[in-house]
């Protein structure tokens, strides 16, 4: 039964949730629609009290055993609680209060100057750090060591010139040339791979469905 | 060790400093290079432009704050353009860390345009021309679920207000009414609206996304699934350059600021860095070969 009520849970919802695509009856519509905007949303704050669940219950540990880095998972487990609260009983702004003080005189600490003075510089960062990356692999590894490889360091050529206005001053044609490389020859290579791609989806999804492909249900 | 293979082993952190340069320097010494549209984004642009009346521009903010840098001026440049042409606007978050940003550029465009604004006519009003839904979850919910009743999905809005008695959502209960939905990402999501909102409701999509994704979405351009595209920072200032015209015929000479087309010459100098790069560690690799051989 362990196993076999998730395989049978799945190959109902699996195959409504199919049917609703294509029987248009009102009865049916009525389910789909409860289940979209019911059930799946009690779901989906069920997979939030579980993953903070998870991710505390993992730092603890970490603290409590004094694992490697062990201190850092104090910064998590703060973060979490501060803007947790501050989400919750905090405003949005000085237009949006909330019912916690969210402000001492000039300094201000709501959810959005949270947001844009923290997360965003964190995230761009993070994020800015691959054009130094990407920099330092194009210098070392981007050889014409083959003929596919010319091909290649061709066209990232052509797209790059093209991408950038100045493309346009330096030959006149490239940025059409560029954006005829990506809507006629990527098109059809990504059409390819796409079909592909959405063959093995379906044929898994079926093999999930019918309980062909058990790996899902763990234990080996 | 010759110069050549010296050259092809030279310490990483002269490449990245090199890059810092090239562009750091354009942001402190500006200067503007023009940007002609591509076809997709001239394509997006026109189809919003010349949206009835009565149709309305949902945006959905599917990205978060790393790939902002890129994304942020097309979510500015999209509600300019919506508030330049008195078009509803309804703006979501499909990312909880994308929730911050939609605010962001909300707050600074309505402060742009009630700047110049005259009368309490003239000016974008919180739930009177606009709405910012907020976020909610699951996807597929949301993206079925406003073919149907938007107010149903969306009861209360981001500052908590109730959406049914909105003036807006009264011009804004559905797909109906929606003009097009464009969908600002740096994942899959646009593919999600095609395949849920688009197929089942036949609503008009156009999308927004990072540069490095482009050519994933080039065959739904092409097959008119999407209408318009607007690819990385060059796309925003693609939109911004076409924006501007249509704001000053339209008697708007604000001179905004478009971050798109600022950024297009630190852009430009650190692609061709990236290029030179390229070709040196070329050079030096067929030297060195050449000399082994």
């Amino acid at each position: 039964m362990k196993k076999r009520l998730p395989l049978i849970l799945v190959l109902v919802t699996g195959i409504f949730g199919a049917v609703t695509y294509f029987v248009p009856h009102h009865s049916i519509q009525a389910v789909d629609e409860s289940v979209r905007n019911d059930v799946m949303r009690i779901i989906a704050a069920f997979s939030l009290v579980l993953g903070l669940g998870s991710i505390l219950q993992h730092h603890f540990n970490k603290i409590q055993r004094k694992a490697q880095n062990w201190q850092y998972s104090w910064i998590t487990v703060i973060t979490i609680f501060v803007t947790g609260v501050i989400g919750l009983f905090g405003g949005i702004d000085l237009a949006h209060p909330g019912v916690l003080p969210t402000h001492i005189g000039g300094f201000s600490f709501h959810m959005q100057t949270l947001y844009m003075n923290m997360m965003v510089p964190l995230g761009a960062t993070m994020f800015s750090m691959l054009a130094f990356f990407m920099a330092s692999a194009a210098y070392r590894a981007f050889r014409a060591r083959s003929f596919s490889a010319t091909l290649l360091l061709a066209a990232a050529f052509v797209l790059m010139l093209g991408a950038v206005p100045l493309g346009r001053m330096i030959f006149h044609p490239l940025p059409s040339f560029a954006e005829w490389i990506l809507a006629v020859p990527n098109t059809a290579a990504k059409r390819g791979i796409n079909f592909g791609i959405q063959l093995g989806i379906l044929a898994t999804s079926l093999k999930i469905l019918l309980g062909v492909e058990r790996g899902w249900l763990g234990g080996g | 060790m010759g110069f050549w293979k010296k050259l092809q082993s030279i310490d990483r952190r002269w490449i990245y400093l090199v890059i810092w340069l090239v562009v750091m320097l354009p942001l402190i010494f500006p200067f503007r290079i023009k940007s002609v549209a591509t076809p997709p984004v001239k394509s997006l642009f026109t189809y919003i432009d010349t949206m009835p009346e009565d149709k309305a521009l949902i945006i959905s903010v599917d990205y978060t704050p790393d790939t902002q840098a890129e994304l942020q001026p097309m979510l500015v440049a999209l509600l300019r353009h919506a508030f330049a042409i008195r078009r509803p606007v309804g703006v979501l978050a499909m990312a909880v860390p994308g929730l911050g940003l939609g605010e962001d550029a909300i707050r600074q465009v309505t402060a742009e345009f009630n700047a110049h604004a005259g009368t309490k006519a003239d000016s974008i009003i919180n739930g009177r021309d606009y709405v910012y839904w907020g976020w909610t979850t699951p996807p597929i919910t949301v993206m079925l679920g406003m073919g149907q009743h938007i107010a149903k999905v969306f009861p209360i809005d981001y500052y908590g207000r109730q959406t049914e008695s909105m003036p807006v959502m009264q011009r804004l209960k559905n797909y109906d009414d929606a003009g097009i939905l464009v969908s600002i990402a740096a994942s899959s999501m646009p593919l999600s609206w095609i395949n849920l909102a688009q197929t089942q409701f036949g609503l008009h999509l156009g999308c927004g996304i990072t540069a490095v994704s482009a050519a994933d979405y080039y065959p739904y351009v092409n097959s008119g699934q999407f209408t318009g595209m607007l690819a990385g920072m060059k796309g925003a200032a693609e939109y911004e350059g076409l924006l501007e015209q249509c704001m000053v015929k339209n008697g708007m000479d604000w001179h905004l600021r478009g971050k798109g087309t600022e950024a297009m010459s630190s852009q430009a100098a650190a692609h061709l860095a990236i290029m030179a790069f390229i070709i040196v560690g070329n050079i030096a690799y067929f030297v060195t070969r050449r000399r082994k051989s």
